[in-house]
């Protein structure tokens, strides 16, 4: 794991082992994953947060809404991002544990 | 059940040892999401409280077993001896080397505990999301913390505690030590400033609660309100050495270095929220309590600087005064006291000069200079304008320093330039000769004319004389010198007309038309004489007959109100014993040129009477003096052809003896007689004409210095002069200061124009208002004048009585004290 500064990309990966790769900036959107990469715990240290109950569906949802947040910060005219209705009890309960409430900025 | 327990055991034992490993700093191998997972667990659980209590419980064991016996080893005797106590016995470098090692210890600790708290945060931040804002606890982070405070800093050591016999804690020394270490700085040592940074730092994070209040922040709680109380006491210390030892200059330059140290302190050492307190307590101990004294000082206070320009220092005083006193009161007085005593200063150094001294005759006129029985009465007068003119030139001076002053030290403070330019304004205007003084000092300028003078120059000049009318209030006085002299000037062509209406147009502009009114009058009376003169000119010439002993006339024609009386009446009634009425009498030959200018005059005018006034009129006279016989070499054995140029009052003598036989003389009265002058002015011309030297083209018998009314005066043949063109000299013609008697005699007619004035104000005022108390007319009338003159209260009254007896005021029936306006 070569230490090259703070990379700009980090990964996320799935209890089924899918990774997606997202912007360091639009994954800190949520306090957990901003925890995870910013104390010195593993990590932090390898740039790849593991999440071992998060299915890939669902965590590909998450990473497509981290995305669209940023792209779509501070902006007027934002198109809708779609959810599909059979996973939206799990999008809740992941943005629960992910903080990504309404508290949110 | 069992389920629940069961989860919950084993993610707490989780979180336990990752606890334990957090607080080791072996970190680095566990997993973020495990942790924050199994909290997640317990609070979905709904264990969160007993999550809660265990962590609380675990960070307060660690803290007994881990942390707290570091810090007992840290607090030796020594330390709270040295810190508390502060023996003579140990050296500052000692109290150093151990205050720096206990606050190192507990930066130390406290980075750490600081450090893991954040981690462990992070990681129960589930928890805290939920829990502990639904219950409304203080966060984990912040319980955590406060553990710190209580463990810590509020905790006393037992054993130390019997040495001293009175209850401290920890946190006691640890001030103690800092405000020490503090004061060493100040004292020109070097400390560790980063390690009190972390220090105060610290104790800006923790807080008396753990409701984590801002205000109550154990930085501002604690050790701020004991910092202040130390700075004021060191500071205390100091002024009062500063005053026993040292001068204004050194506490000028200590005072400022003190409140950049300070302030520098408060963004390396301490936090910069003390910053504007500590400002505060120097402004109080070093300025506020020894301002007076310093500033006072004999021989290197506030004067001293004011008179020697010390540019440096005085900005410093301003600064300091700034802070501390936005009127800056101290300062002002001093400056205000200073411009009155030199503006006094002024005046008497004026009175003790001797003007004798001819390199310090600036004003001398060229043509005054020659004469020898007159030079005595003549030097005394140009000795007077020469006072004039130094004292305007010292009172410009003075007003550039202070202006400099001003502008470089006092950063164009509006209320001390205003304070200054008062100050000026009393000195100048308790001076009883400063308008007639100014008038001069103008007059002398422009008189020079404007040879080699670049235009910048004379506008420096116009400015220097605006300036200076600013500061004047009798300025109806100004105007009446000024008038008079600017009628001298104008008559004897001796300035510049364009630089002449540039002054009277900046007059205007600042002073309204009604004040050059009398002078715009005058000019245009020029550019009309002017005109006429040559119109007349042409008219004879096309009258045709050339006749070569025709006179070229020259005229100014003067309308008598714009004109100073002086120059519109001859001097008939100045005390002299000549009873004669009348006009002098001209010459055959001057009558013929007046009668006939006199009728050309009035071909477009009707209804105006013209009357001569020899007394400011000159003529050019062409003189032949034949050979001398008996005389075959040197200048009187040729024919002598010269022009002359005299008053009218002398030329009307002259032509007396033009019928006068070879060898004949005629005697004072004969000649008074003959040409119905005044003694004075008989006196005077004939002086000019027969005394001095470098006119004498009259021989008087006998030939003393004074001209009696038993001389007797003839053609002088012998006359000889260097130049072909000779000038008498002209008596009216250069401005002299008025004697006392001349000046109280001014005074009184300028009183009776304002007593007219005054009342036209009155009555302007009454009608405009009905009715008006006595005390509201008296500050109407006031405030009305002020652009001309201060009114005497009592001269008001007077002629508010005045008034009333003429019946154009009367007083209302019910309050007597209430005018009303009489139709």
């Amino acid at each position: 794991m070569a230490d090259d500064g703070p990379n700009k990309y980090i990964t996320l990966v799935s209890s089924d082992g899918f990774e997606f790769v997202v912007l360091r900036e639009a994954a800190c959107a949520s306090p957990t994953i901003a925890g995870m990469l910013r104390n010195q715990m593993v990590e932090a240290k390898t740039g790849r947060c593991s999440f071992a109950e998060i299915s890939s569906i669902i965590l590909e949802k998450v990473a497509e809404y981290l995305s669209y947040r940023l792209k779509y910060k501070d902006k007027l005219d934002v198109p809708d991002l779609d959810i599909p209705v059979e996973y939206c009890l799990e999008m809740i309960v992941v943005a629960d544990f992910l903080g990504l409430d309404e508290q949110m900025a | 059940m069992n389920k629940e327990v069961s989860e919950f055991e084993p993610c707490w034992d989780l979180l336990r040892s990752s606890l334990v490993d957090i607080h080791t700093k072996n970190a680095s191998r566990l997993s973020f999401e495990q942790l924050y997972r199994a909290s997640y667990k317990i609070v979905l659980r709904k264990k969160g409280d007993l999550l809660y209590e265990r962590v609380k419980i675990f960070e307060m064991e660690w803290f007994r077993d881990h942390i707290m016996p570091v810090i007992t080893e840290l607090v030796s005797n020594n330390l709270v001896s040295t810190a508390l106590v502060q023996p003579s016995g140990s050296s500052a470098h000692e109290r150093r080397e151990t205050g720096e090692k206990f606050l190192r210890g507990i930066r130390d600790s406290w980075r750490d505990h600081n450090m893991s708290m954040n981690m462990i945060a992070d990681v129960l931040m589930y928890l805290d999301r939920t829990y502990t804002a639904d219950y409304k606890k203080p966060s984990i982070f912040a319980t955590t913390i406060g553990l710190f405070r209580d463990n810590i800093l509020r905790n006393t050591l037992g054993s130390a505690v019997q040495d001293l016999g009175e209850p401290f804690v920890i946190f006691d020394i640890l001030n103690a030590v800092v405000l020490d270490l503090i004061n060493m700085e100040r004292d020109g040592d070097n400390i560790d400033r980063n390690l009190l940074r972390n220090i105060t730092t610290m104790l800006e994070s923790l807080y008396e609660t753990d409701d984590e209040l801002e205000k109550q922040k154990l930085y501002l709680t604690v050790f701020e309100p004991r910092f202040l109380e130390s700075s004021r006491a060191f500071y205390r210390n100091e002024s009062e050495r500063l005053l026993r030892e040292s001068d204004t200059g050194t506490w000028l330059r200590h005072t400022r270095r003190r409140l950049e140290e300070e302030h520098d302190r408060c963004g390396t050492t301490i936090s910069h929220l003390t910053a504007e307190k500590i400002a505060a307590v120097i402004d109080a101990e070093l300025i506020v309590s020894k301002l007076d004294d310093f500033l006072g000082m004999e021989g290197v206070g506030l004067k001293n600087m004011i008179d020697h320009d010390r540019i440096e220092d005085l900005t410093i005083v301003y600064n300091l005064v700034s802070r501390v006193d936005k009127t800056k009161m101290p300062l002002k007085n001093a400056l205000q006291r200073r411009v009155m005593d030199l503006g006094v200063e002024v005046e008497k150094t004026l009175r003790e000069t001797d003007f004798s001294n001819p390199s310090a005759n600036v004003a001398a006129d060229g043509d005054d200079g020659g004469d020898k029985p007159k030079a005595q009465t003549l030097n005394a007068a140009a000795q007077q304008t020469a006072a004039a003119i130094k004292w305007v030139d010292d009172v410009l001076r003075l007003k550039d320093k202070f202006d400099n002053l001003c502008v470089t030290c006092f950063n164009n403070d509006l209320v001390l330039q205003s304070a200054v330019t008062k100050s000026f304004s009393e000195f100048i205007n308790l001076f009883k000769m400063s308008s007639e003084y100014v008038s001069l000092f103008i007059d002398d300028n422009l008189k020079r004319g404007n040879k080699g003078r670049s235009d910048a120059e004379i506008e420096v000049v116009l400015d220097k004389a605006i300036v200076l009318l600013r500061y004047l209030g009798d300025r109806d006085m100004f105007e009446r010198y000024y008038q008079k002299h600017l009628a001298r000037r104008l008559l004897h062509g001796k300035s510049e007309i364009e630089t002449e209406k540039e002054l009277a147009r900046r007059m205007r502009a600042e002073m309204g038309n009604h004040f050059t009114h009398k002078f715009d009058g005058m000019f245009k009376d020029m550019e009309i004489s002017k005109d006429l003169s040559d119109n007349y000119r042409d008219h004879i010439r096309n009258l045709g007959d050339a006749d070569s002993r025709r006179v070229d006339l020259g005229i100014h024609v003067l309308t008598s109100n714009n004109w100073p009386p002086e120059a519109t009446r001859s001097s008939q009634d100045e005390g002299s014993k000549w009873k004669g009425k009348g006009d002098c009498i001209f010459p055959p030959e001057i009558r013929r040129l007046q009668d006939s200018f006199f009728k050309y005059y009035l071909r477009n005018r009707s209804g105006r009477v013209l009357t001569w006034v020899p007394s400011a009129g000159s003529a050019d006279i062409k003189c032949v003096f034949p050979k001398v016989p008996g005389k075959e070499t040197g200048p009187l054995s040729k024919e002598r052809r010269y022009e002359l140029n005299v008053p009218t009052h002398g030329m009307v003598i002259l032509m007396l003896f033009n019928d006068l036989p070879d060898g004949e003389t005629l005697s004072f009265e004969e000649i008074q007689a003959k040409t119905n002058m005044s003694g004075t002015d008989l006196v005077r011309s004939l002086a000019s004409l027969s005394i001095a030297p470098k006119a004498r083209v009259l021989l008087k018998e006998p030939p003393t210095k004074n001209i009696k009314p038993a001389d007797k005066f003839g053609f002088n043949p012998q006359f000889v002069s260097k130049a072909i063109k000779i000038k008498a000299p002209t008596l009216n013609g250069v401005s002299k200061v008025e004697g006392e008697e001349e000046r109280k005699e001014t005074e009184k007619k300028n009183d009776q124009t304002r007593q007219h004035v005054v009342d036209a104000a009155i009555v302007r005022i009454m009608k405009q208002r009905k009715n008006l108390s006595h005390i509201q007319l008296t500050t109407e009338i006031i405030t009305q004048l002020s652009s001309r003159f201060k009114p005497d209260i009592g001269m008001i009254k007077r002629r508010i009585e005045d008034l009333l007896v003429r019946e154009y005021l009367e007083r209302t029936e019910g309050d007597s004290t209430v005018y009303r306006y009489l139709a």
